[in-house]
């Protein structure tokens, strides 16, 4: 029973850390039906921000989560212009933004091999070795930490969405962009700000993530399939969903790991990505099948 | 001069696509329901999203209240008080209809004067009030019509736009929305609709206008448009039995 | 007001079809150049003869991995050109191509060459039965589906011991000296992008072809006028996946060992997309030239400047350029200008 409750402790604590790593990727994928490949390499980015502050001189990761999230709002909106915004009236704008964003995948990836080489890096504040006990079961405090401010910046993200004026606007735009422009909102100005805010929460994601995984460079191609199976399990789109799936299924493939073996872990997400194309293309909250 | 809204020979199109509207224009009398009608792809629609700044008008003016609109963005027309509901899906399928409803208000900066709009809104609106907390997706194509109208009285606008209000309605319920118009047109508010079903639409309004080929052919009384002998022909003919 | 119906303009609209119809039959009347490619087929298969005269290795190398990759990317065109169906995870097809022909090279001495055609009905086989269940979603959903079906099967080969896991299998070498030990993976590899170039022609040209271009254009329509979707679209994946697979095989023989890591990286699928959309996705002669533009550029970013981030920074790049710039890709803009040169109209 221990053993169990041991498992679904750790599951769940990172099941945390991926859904801020999905909700970035959710959120852009909402307001501007963009597929954003470039995500994970994208936290990845804000993981080398973190480990290079850490090394250099010593900054806890979470304190430089900020500086991270800022950092890659900042870029969000610069690559927005550079490369979206001109999209938005191409007929196939959804195929375009995917390969789009695939080759800044490929872009990031071959910039922070240039900086960073492909070793793998691991930031290694205190806590991220340190554990606390309940009994027989002990929680990792770095995953604990990571988990629990992820949760806090989604739900800060669910309230500002809900209820800021900026929010309905990004809201009103997700749902109905016309209508949206219509009222008064003004939707290339909405559409810049989500997509900043979609990276900038890369960013964040990238400084918990450097002391709860180790990542290399090409990690994001791993991260990419496994944040797109919580995504799309949740329904792109969707925050709450991506929460959900994002527990769900970290839950599972912490299940996995311990009784068949740490290799098929990450074979969860895979496969359940095929399994819901297979019975729900559309995923579990969304309401329409806007990709099928 | 009585007009309100005064369009003047506008060719407008969509991208770099060919001219949709190609010399239209449009009188709009303050107080009254104006219709108009025109067979698919006269350039009604387009006429209407020219207007509000959907569109960029390539050649000609349009002229509100001795202000002309031309090059202006969408929410700065708003602001001057002219409204478009575009077809069918208006409305957040996903958000209540106190959301929608404040959505309406997105330019109105008083956060307490909008929320005293919204409830005299839905004071006016019972159907609306009892569904306040309801996603607007989850109701019935007749109570999101009305909702999407609602919408647009929450700034007090000048001018509404509709574009096929009675799109997939029942007849019953059809005859409810020209209500609404009517009761907005009685309160100063000018309405301007597109209507396919162009007889339904005429007899419902004051003015006629008959679009074709992206150029107005006609402006009138919408009973002198009704009674006219080539209109009832080549527009009204197979809507007789409506 | 009057009512005034305008009839006028009737006859105006009649001379502009007219004028119009004249355009598009002068465009279709414009002659291929067939000769082009057949001299360039006759060039190549007389290359290896500078063998006689001095060491041309590296050459023979470059002219069989243009070869390579033109065939994989006339392969996916089939599915990411005619049908409009992008795949992210082609490399799966060149793996198993590769590790079917591999294996039976290291257990019976059988050459690849010999068996390419067997690999890539293998792989086409693999392909149908992935089609079937990741061609029931398009668009994004489609292209994620195809990079998960590449993480998987690269867990899958890294812990299958059967093949060598993740260090994968040495395969024998041939006993031919230096300077001919590459002129029958070559001439393989001519004769299979040969190939594949001739059938992608063949089947653009046919009925099944008109189809896959009817679903890219509007799947809906396109079931509705009578074609089975879901059969083409399958038969498109299973297609493209045979001519990847040929072309895995050989390629496997040729480096003398399989690796995941060599043949399960994404970096391959990529190129492939990469050279579809810089020649001109959906054209003939387009994947020939993307290979050929792309294997160059590789070579100079290799050459120049030797490190792989800089491959991966620069494929990248050229890839967003191409998109943002050039979406129809090379032999696309310049035949919508009517400045393609006859010579690469092979359409």
């Amino acid at each position: 029973m221990a053993a169990i409750l041991q498992i679904l402790i750790l599951g769940l604590a990172l099941g945390g850390v991926i859904a801020l790593m999905g909700s970035g990727l959710s959120l852009v994928f909402g307001v501007m039906r963009i597929v954003n490949l470039a995500h994970p390499s994208l936290i990845i980015a804000g993981a080398y921000i973190t480990y290079w502050a850490f090394k250099a001189s010593g900054v806890d990761p979470i304190l430089m989560l900020p500086v991270s999230a800022a950092i890659m709002a900042a870029i969000g909106v610069l690559l927005y212009r550079l490369m979206f915004e001109r999209e938005t009236n191409s007929v196939k704008y959804s195929e375009m933004t995917v390969l789009l964003t695939f080759a800044l995948a490929m872009m990031v990836e071959g910039v922070l091999g240039g900086l960073f080489t492909n070793t793998q890096r691991v930031t290694s504040p205190d806590y991220a070795t340190e554990a606390f006990f309940i009994g027989d079961v002990f929680i990792p405090k770095g995953q604990l930490y990571a988990g629990l401010v992820s949760l806090t910046i989604i739900t800060a993200l669910t309230l500002f969405l809900k209820y800021s004026r900026l929010g309905y606007a990004i809201r009103a735009t997700t749902q109905n962009r016309e209508a949206a422009e219509l009222l008064g909102v003004n939707v290339n100005f909405i559409s810049i700000l989500a997509f900043a805010i979609g990276l900038g929460l890369a960013g964040a994601a990238g400084s918990l993530v450097s002391f709860v995984f180790s990542f290399f460079p090409a990690k994001h191609w791993e991260w990419v399939a496994m944040l797109m199976s919580v995504v799309v399990l949740g329904g792109m789109g969707s925050i709450l969903g991506t929460v959900v799936a994002a527990l769900l299924l970290s839950v599972v493939a912490a299940f996995v790991g311990t009784w068949i073996g740490a290799t098929w872990s990450t074979m969860t997400f895979f496969l359940a990505l095929f399994l819901i194309l297979l019975i729900r293309p559309q995923g579990l909250f969304g309401e329409k099948p806007e990709m099928a | 001069m009585s007009e309100l809204l005064q369009v003047t020979n506008i060719t407008a199109g969509y991208g770099d696509g060919p001219a949709i509207l190609d010399g239209a224009h449009l009188t709009v009398e303050p107080g009254k329901v104006h219709c108009i009608i025109g067979p698919n792809g006269a350039g009604k629609s387009t006429l209407l999203k020219s207007i509000c700044g959907m569109l960029t008008i390539r050649k000609g003016e349009v002229v509100f209240n001795g202000k002309r609109l031309n090059g202006m963005r969408p929410d700065q027309i708003l602001r001057e008080g002219i409204c478009f509901v575009p077809q069918e899906r208006a409305l957040f399928p996903k958000m209540t209809v106190r959301e929608n409803l404040r959505m309406g208000g997105f330019i109105l900066d008083d956060h307490k004067k909008l929320e005293r709009r919204i409830d005299e809104i839905l004071e006016r609106f019972p159907i609306l009030r009892e569904r306040a907390e309801q996603h607007a997706g989850t109701m019935s194509g007749g109570q999101q019509q009305t909702l999407a109208m609602a919408r647009t009285l929450i700034i007090k606008p000048a001018i509404v736009m509709l574009d096929e209000p009675s799109l997939g309605l029942a007849p019953k319920v059809i005859q409810e929305m020209f209500d609404i118009m009517k009761m907005m047109s009685a309160e100063g508010v000018t309405v301007l609709l597109v209507e396919q079903n162009a007889l339904m639409g005429l007899k419902n309004s004051d003015w006629g206008v008959v679009l074709d080929l992206g150029r107005t052919l006609f402006e009138g009384p919408a009973g002198d448009v009704l009674a006219d002998p080539r209109i009832q022909e080549l527009y009204l003919g197979g809507n007789k039995a409506a | 007001m009057a009512v005034s119906l305008q009839q006028s303009s009737a006859s105006a609209v009649i001379e502009a079809r007219r004028a119009h119809n004249e355009k598009l039959a002068r465009r279709a009347d414009q002659t291929r150049a067939t000769w082009f490619p057949l001299t360039l087929l006759a060039i190549l298969i007389a290359l290896p003869l500078l063998q006689f005269t001095g060491n041309y290795n590296y050459l023979l190398h470059l002219v069989l991995f243009a070869a390579s990759y033109a065939a994989m990317a006339s392969g996916w065109n089939i599915l990411g050109g005619f049908a409009g169906y992008i795949s992210l995870g082609h490399s799966v097809f060149f793996g198993i191509g590769g590790y079917f022909s591999g294996m039976i090279l290291a257990r019976y001495g059988v050459s690849t060459i010999v068996t390419a055609p067997l690999a890539g009905l293998v792989a086409a086989v693999m392909g149908y039965l992935i089609g079937l269940i990741t061609l029931k979603v398009r668009g994004p959903s489609f292209i994620i589906s195809s990079i998960a079906l590449l993480m998987i099967s690269r867990i899958l080969f890294d812990n299958w011991e059967l093949v060598g896991g993740a260090n994968g299998l040495t395969l024998p070498m041939n006993d031919l000296p230096v300077l001919w030990a590459k002129v029958p993976y070559y001439y393989a590899m001519i004769a299979i992008a040969a190939f594949t170039v001739w059938a992608t022609y063949r089947i653009k040209h046919s009925k099944f072809g008109l189809g896959l271009r009817a679903i890219s254009k509007d799947e809906i329509k396109a079931e509705s006028a009578g074609i089975n979707t879901r059969f083409y679209k399958v038969m498109a994946f299973a297609l493209s996946a045979f001519f990847v697979g040929m072309t895995g095989a050989v390629w496997g023989e040729y480096l003398t060992y399989l690796r995941p890591n060599i043949f399960l990286l994404i970096l391959v699928s990529a190129n492939l997309v990469l050279m579809c959309i810089l020649g001109g996705k959906g054209t003939i002669a387009g994947p020939v030239v993307g290979a050929i533009l792309i294997v160059a550029l590789n070579e100079l970013f290799v050459a120049t400047m030797g490190a792989s981030e800089i491959n991966i920074l620069g494929t990248g790049m050229v890839m967003a350029l191409g998109l943002i710039f050039f979406p129809l890709g090379l032999i696309g803009t310049l035949a919508k200008t009517g400045k393609l040169p006859r010579v690469l109209n092979w359409d």
